[in-house]
């Protein structure tokens, strides 16, 4: 009779979970994860520390980008008499990205040096963790950036034709989230460009960047980038010394700002004029702090009242 | 009658048991319920929803379970919905939030009409499980479960950090609104 009954409750026990089960695989069965969107920010922001990441703006974002680069902070032109760079602003920078989809982003800006205004078109052709099957390992996003050189010329045959103020910047770049802390780039590029300081100095001035950042916190990242050109096609022995540009910097998310604060030892900031013409080392007191503030705005609303989110 | 024979008969009647429950055990789903919350502080108000929660109702024993992908979940503004998975949720780590309980006392889902409840189970949000008693509407009409409920959850509760920084704009407290017609599945 024991056996009755222990058979009994076990049969009872099994049916009992069988019946568990089927509300939890019910549940299951409907919920496909497959379907939703990958949402997988590999950098917080559309730029590293002086180059550009392979995020692009958000759908209809509009993102307002302040940046400034310092003086030298000790040699010669540093020290306690421009109190460490801060007297002098090698560089300034505003520019608006603006989001046509979530995959192009076109962009307006203009610098300080050179007067140089400049327009750029990007691309993100490939998203990790994208695709048919969720299988796509990194990160590609095309850069297409034109720059003109507005300034009065210094010497009366600096630009022969109007054709030399301007430059063309292209770069594949390619990135992965290896973790959620640690995201890694790679873009090579090519700069042409008309005018150079000397005949082995190339018109087409091939670079290759490389990029990193390790999330501190949520909202805390190092970020660090570096471009190797010199020693590429250009040759390391000019009569301009010419040094590559590294940059490393904190960047701090704050909802709709992103914040960086950075050093570098390259004067300029955007990728027509740092590439070609970063005249400082780290080494010598070359290197200088700069900052980026970044704000985004929402420029169309949703007519979807369960999504309107209101600011007092 | 022997041993064997005994136990021969226990197993059939086990197994009839077992396939008397699966049939009977009649069930109300849903892939398209309806999730919203809201976050109301002096400086910000924001709202989110998602139609993807997939709900579950089972007559015989009153069961009910609801969840929902966090990466459905659709704001106004896309940055917010970056940050809201990236930052607050985390929904690498924790894809779904969800609840699961059972509606206690059972209600008659044969009789048409309007029905108050309180679902007794635990909800999951951030993978943290807290015990949890949600109310809830239930309006059984033509062979089909309308849900409604509200209900607020605790960003304490559940581990999300609300940087000081923030702290202004987004509330401690986030109200969830629950909302959608389950259909019978034999």
């Amino acid at each position: 009779m024991l056996k009755i009954s222990t058979l009994l409750s076990f049969a009872l026990l099994l049916s009992g979970n069988i019946y568990a089960q089927s509300a939890d695989s019910l549940l299951k069965s409907m919920t496909d994860t497959a379907k939703i969107k990958v949402l997988n920010p590999t950098f917080k922001s559309t730029r590293i520390v002086l180059s550009q990441s392979t995020e692009t703006q958000k759908k209809h974002d509009l993102d307002m980008r302040i940046r400034h680069h310092f003086g030298d902070i000790g040699g010669e032109f540093g020290s306690a008499h421009t109190l460490y760079g801060l007297d002098v602003a090698s560089d300034l920078f505003i520019g608006f990205d603006y989001g046509i989809t979530d995959k192009l982003t076109i962009s307006i800006g203009r610098s300080k040096h050179d007067e140089l205004y400049n327009g750029f078109l990007k691309y993100k052709l490939l998203e990790q963790g994208g695709g048919k099957y969720g299988n796509i390992p990194i990160n590609v996003t095309l850069l297409a950036q034109m720059g003109w050189i507005a300034r009065e010329p210094f010497t009366t045959t600096e630009f022969p034709t109007y054709a030399n103020r301007f430059t063309y910047f292209l770069q594949p770049i390619f990135s992965r989230k290896i973790t959620q802390r640690i995201s890694l780039q790679v873009a090579p590029s090519v700069l042409l460009r008309k005018n150079t300081t000397e005949a082995q100095d190339p018109e087409s001035l091939i670079s290759i960047g490389f990029a990193g950042r390790v999330k501190l916190t949520k909202r805390l990242s190092f970020v660090a980038d570096y471009t190797l050109v010199n020693g590429i096609n250009r040759p390391i022995d000019l009569v301009q010394k010419f040094y590559n540009p590294l940059g490393v910097g904190l960047e701090i998310e704050t909802g709709g700002h992103v914040f960086s604060l950075n050093f570098m030892n390259s004067e300029y900031i955007s990728e027509n004029s740092f590439i070609p013409d970063t005249k400082k080392s780290w080494k010598h007191g070359g290197v200088r702090f700069g900052f980026t503030i970044s704000r985004n705005f929402t420029l169309f609303k949703s007519k979807d009242k369960d999504l309107q989110s209101k600011i007092y | 009658m022997t041993n064997k024979k005994q136990i021969v008969v226990i197993l059939f009647a086990a197994f009839l048991i077992m396939l008397c429950i699966s049939v009977s055990a009649q069930s109300f789903t849903s892939g398209n319920v309806k999730t919203s919350f809201f976050s109301s502080t002096p400086i910000e108000d924001i709202k989110a929803s998602s139609s993807k929660t997939s709900a579950v109702l089972i007559s015989k024993t009153g069961e009910f379970a609801f969840q929902v992908p966090v990466k459905s979940f659709e704001f106004e503004k896309k940055l917010m919905q970056e940050h809201f998975n990236e930052n607050y949720l985390e929904s690498d780590k924790y894809p779904t939030a969800g609840f699961k309980g059972s509606i206690d006392p059972n209600i008659n889902w044969t009789k048409d009409g309007e029905y108050n409840i309180v679902a007794k189970g635990t909800l999951t949000v951030h993978g943290v499980t807290k015990p949890r008693n949600i109310p809830a509407k239930i309006i059984i009409k033509n062979g089909t479960a309308t849900i409604t409920s509200s209900f607020d959850v605790a960003c304490v509760d559940h581990n999300i950090e609300i940087p000081t920084l923030v702290f202004t704009k987004i509330a401690k407290v986030i109200s969830v609104k629950i909302n959608g017609t389950l259909t019978q599945k034999p």
